[in-house]
């Protein structure tokens, strides 16, 4: 137990009550916004998706369903993301696929590539990823190209399964997977090869893993699913330019108790949801947002709201989302005031949306 | 010997009563409890075992006195003010089982049961004559009376219904009325409580508790020899009529009678697997986590008592079950398993595959309709998630909803030149004519001349071979199991061993769960389980409002919808802002725990052998987070009863 006890004196409280995201969009209506909040892109009605800018709306996306839509971008801000959700309130499955449409950051014409769900962009917004859970298969997309491969899943310990998935380079595509048995693992794909090989495998069942990466690092966490009794940890590993060597995992931080996760990878350390709990077998959770250093290890403690259960990243900003309002982890709260303000020197800050 | 509870709050204050009634007492030689100058005070012990002695020469004093002065009472119709002699009641109190007495104490008639039936007694054991005080002619008397005379005389005229009991607890009419009694399980602290209370108002528990005396009486062989081979005879007998559910039941009832908690522990905190060793619970809880002992072929009855005995001591076998139940994994570990379905109601001894659903709507309530019809489920063919499908369209067919089924499967009428559709869902459930089987058969008559017998199967890709003579005439659906659902299913008709491509499916299953615009309310699922099906739907959208719920209600279920991210978190990952996976889920238990309230909860990917233990946070963020996406914003959230 001693090493336990030395972990907690690492972890040190700055918890506080994160302030409200406030807007001037009704929370409920809004699927993306810039840093900034001049660009916004929201839930006009079922089946339309309204962008908004400089006191002019548009609508940007319309599909002849009820669908809802689910707006992602990336820290390369070059393309954007936008998943349409068919029949949200009629048609309750969780092996839906959704129509996955992509943008060119600052346009407004959109571009199908494909249907699936959990689309990611990656390396420099030129290649896309999703999985579609009917065929249980990961399809990677170059946008420029059109180049399209796909990778098949092993067998399923769990239908409602979803890989994570990032690439490294134009060649590699580490994603995560778990075999029959329940045990999870990373494994690097090869496009040109089409040759697997495994990085990573957990040493227990009933564990999920998951991957982020920033410019320097990949990281990759390991938690438990509800009701199982594991600890948790998050290793990384560096990566360098053109490279596609992912061995040697260095780990970051673990715990014997069982954290949430949901990493967010940032340039001097990764946010995640940790378990403040001090029984292992506790019915209640208390979990918080967190923080670790990657340089020092050192973990904080960032917020004190009891119950934070999910984490998201939107164009740079960090929040939790929590009973239908967001609260703001990193990046400004308030943009829902009206200020006249000059236009901003650097260009590339103002999208040139062609209205 | 002394009482066994005798540390309890219920023997102090009987003990209480005790003292004053022989303190009080006219019969009284001397104080029981005076001590001369020099005694020495050595203990409480002692002074109790001075009571009984006292207690029982005072009661075989009062005995032998009336005897000897032929006292022994008669005429009911000529005294008044009749009662029970307070030495002989003393006794009662002094040498009776304190279970039997909290029974007693419940009031006049459930006393005179706890007599008749030999469950209280006094110094000299069994009780055979009673003695009772009464006034005659203005002056107060004592008797003896046999117990034969006290029912007739008194009995009979204070309690008509215990006589009724008497003759209901007969051997040849005790199968029956053990099958007519409601032995109901708890699964909830509150619910345990009430039923426990139950129990000591309902005039059977005398006579129950006299059968499990019984029993015990002869396994334990004490008295005559003789008489010790008919009470076995006897005993046996009544054992026959009993179900070893009913048998543990009762000793669990009969021993904890003056002990709610104790009673409660026995069926709350005892391992659930206990429950399915001992067959008071299904084996279908089980099945699937043994298969992985048998490689995932069905498990024989020594497997499973094996596998049982394992899931006592390895918390991860739960995890991930193997067989053709397809849900959300893992499952909660053993343990907790374990606490969940100790604290459920609902209705769980079927499977229906959630992993093969794309249509959440459906499992979850056709459960809730299950849980309360209780009636058979129909014979069910094709993939598992049939029975959801079918059971859900024949309740909707019942309240005239099948308008809105848009499901269907169409085919192109070659003489009016128009396309004929039926409605339909994959699998067959009953003789629902709706069944896939029998629209594709319907279709193939009219089209294909089929035979008016013709039926049609649907067999598994898995188990279809080509080369099978049994395949060569005849209708097949070829469906291909991982890739079959509620609203797709991909498959291959073939008749006489060729490929039918006539028909073609069209649209999903569309429901409306909560309503979703005012104008078509009544066509929503909760409206008609509300106002058809006659449930009475309560909002619940606090934890005060739960918890009155489910004291008011025992066997309650809540069903809502709340966004799959905010119920499990740690399955599914929010990938962006107002994501939501909007998932229905049913609650049918709450367990309170370190001060906190959390909920038994199935939602409707979880397999229904394999509830979890959710947080009341994790459900009101759920639950709050969709109605913010809800088209009209409405609370999601209600108790069904």
């Amino acid at each position: 137990m001693a090493w336990i006890s030395l972990f907690l004196l690492m972890v040190s409280v700055r918890a506080a009550d994160l302030p409200m995201f406030l807007t001037k969009h009704s929370n409920d209506t809004l699927r993306f916004i810039t840093m900034d909040g001049r660009y916004a892109y929201v839930q006009k009605k079922p089946g339309v998706l309204g962008l908004v800018s400089s006191f002019r709306s548009v609508d940007f996306l319309t599909d002849s369903g009820q669908s809802d839509f689910l707006v992602k971008g990336s820290r390369f801000e070059e393309r954007l993301l936008i998943e349409s959700i068919p029949n949200v309130h009629t048609e309750y499955n969780l092996l839906k696929n959704h129509k996955i449409h992509v943008v060119d950051w600052g346009n407004t014409v959109t571009k199908e590539v494909g249907t699936g769900k959990a689309s990611r962009l990656h390396l420099e917004d030129e290649w896309v990823t999703y999985f579609n859970p009917l065929e249980r298969s990961i399809f990677i997309q170059n946008l420029e190209t059109q180049k399209k491969y796909a990778i098949k899943l092993g067998a399923k310990s769990n239908p409602f399964f979803v890989p994570e998935v990032e690439m490294i380079n134009q060649n590699t595509v580490v994603y995560t997977d778990t075999n029959e048995a329940g045990f999870s693992a990373i494994i690097s794909y090869n496009l040109l090869e089409g040759k697997s090989s495994v990085l990573y495998k957990s040493p227990g069942s009933g564990t999920k893993i998951e991957l982020c990466q920033h410019k320097t690092y990949l990281a990759m966490g390991e938690f438990p699913h509800d009701g199982v009794s594991r600890g948790s940890k998050i290793m990384h590993v560096t990566l360098s330019k053109g490279s596609s060597n992912l061995a040697g995992f260095e780990a970051l931080y673990s715990s014997n108790l069982g954290d949430l996760g949901n990493l967010i990878c940032r340039e001097t350390g990764i946010y995640f949801i940790k378990n403040l709990t001090n029984a292992k077998t506790a019915v209640s959770k208390k979990m918080e947002v967190s923080w670790i250093d990657l340089r020092t290890r050192k973990v904080e403690v960032r917020s004190a709201m009891d119950s934070v259960s999910q984490l998201v990243e939107m164009n740079g900003r960090v929040l939790v989302p929590l009973r239908g309002d967001f609260y703001v982890v990193e990046g400004k709260f308030n943009i829902g005031t009206d200020i006249l303000k000059s236009l901003p020197v650097d260009s590339k800050e103002e999208l040139p949306l062609d209205l | 010997m002394l009482p066994r509870s005798w540390p309890s709050q219920f023997f102090k204050s009987l003990l209480g009563t005790v003292l004053t009634g022989l303190c009080l007492s006219v019969y009284s030689q001397d104080t029981p409890l005076a001590t001369g100058a020099g005694t020495v005070y050595p203990g409480i012990i002692e002074t109790f075992e001075k009571i009984i002695q006292i207690d029982s020469a005072k009661l075989q004093n009062a005995r032998t006195l009336l005897t000897k002065n032929g006292k022994v009472f008669s005429a009911a119709d000529t005294v008044t003010a009749l009662d029970l002699d307070p030495v002989f009641l003393n006794s009662l109190i002094l040498h009776s089982d304190p279970g039997y007495l909290k029974l007693a104490s419940m009031d006049k008639c459930r006393f005179y049961e706890a007599l008749l039936t030999d469950l209280l007694k006094s110094s000299e054991g069994k009780v055979k004559n009673v003695i009772v005080t009464y006034l005659a002619s203005g002056k107060r008397e004592t008797a003896v009376m046999s117990k034969k005379d006290f029912l007739d005389k008194v009995v009979s005229r204070e309690c008509p219904q215990t006589q009724k009991m008497i003759s209901l607890f007969q051997i040849k009419t005790l199968g029956a009325v053990l099958k007519d009694t409601n032995f109901e399980l708890p699964t909830g602290a509150q619910q345990c409580s009430n039923i426990h209370l139950e129990w000591l108002n309902n005039p059977k528990t005398p006579f129950l508790c006299q059968i499990y005396e019984y029993g015990k009486d002869a396994r334990s062989r004490v008295g005559d020899p003789k008489e010790q081979a008919q009470k076995s005879a006897v005993a046996k007998i009544l054992e026959s009529k009993q179900t070893p559910v009913q048998r543990d039941y009762l000793e669990t009832l009969c021993t904890h009678l003056d002990d709610e908690r104790s009673f409660c522990e026995e069926f709350l905190n005892v391992s659930f697997w206990s429950k399915v060793s001992s067959g008071v619970k299904e084996k279908v809880y089980v099945e699937d986590i043994c298969r992985q002992l048998t490689g995932g072929t069905v498990p024989s009855a020594a497997t499973l008592e094996t596998c049982l005995a394992r899931i006592r001591k390895e918390n991860d076998l739960c995890l991930f079950p193997r067989g053709t139940n397809s849900a959300l994994s893992p499952q909660p570990e053993c343990d907790r398993l374990s606490l969940a379905l100790n604290h459920s109601s609902l209705r769980s001894n079927y499977q229906d595959c959630p992993g093969d659903s794309d249509q959440l709507a459906a499992t979850n309530l056709t459960r809730i309709i299950a849980n309360f019809t209780m009636a058979d489920l129909k014979p069910t063919k094709g993939p598992c998630s049939a029975i959801s499908a079918g059971e859900f369209f024949n309740f909707n067919k019942t309240y005239d909803n099948e308008e809105n089924w848009t499901l269907e499967a169409c085919y192109t009428d070659k003489i009016s030149q128009r396309e004929i559709c039926t409605k339909t869902f994959f699998g067959e459930y009953g003789i629902l004519p709706e069944s896939y089987t029998l629209v594709v058969a319907e279709i193939l008559k009219k089209t294909r001349g089929a035979d008016p017998t013709t039926t049609c199967e649907m067999v598994d890709s898995t188990e279809y071979n080509p080369l099978l003579l049994r395949y060569k005439s005849g209708c097949f659906i070829i469906y291909q199991k991982d890739q079959c659902y509620l609203s797709e299913c991909k498959h291959k008709i073939l008749y006489n061993d060729r490929t039918v491509d006539l028909i073609k499916i069209k649209n999903r299953m569309s429901i409306h769960y909560f309503p979703l615009n005012v104008r078509d309310e009544r066509f929503s699922q909760h409206y008609m389980l509300t106002h058809d099906f006659k449930k009475k739907g309560t909002l619940l959208n606090n934890l005060t409002s739960i918890n009155r719920y489910f004291k008011k209600n025992k066997t309650g279920l809540i069903h809502g919808i709340g966004c799959a991210e905010d119920l499990l978190p740690t399955f599914f990952k929010s990938q962006g802002i107002n994501h939501c996976q909007p998932l229905p889920f049913i609650i049918d238990g709450v367990i309170y725990s370190e001060g906190k309230t959390a909920f038994v909860t199935r939602t409707a990917v979880d397999s229904l052998q394999a509830p979890r233990i959710l947080m009341w946070t994790h459900i009101f963020s759920g639950v709050k987070t969709y109605q913010r996406l809800h088209p009209l914003k409405i609370w999601t959230m209600y108790g069904l009863d």
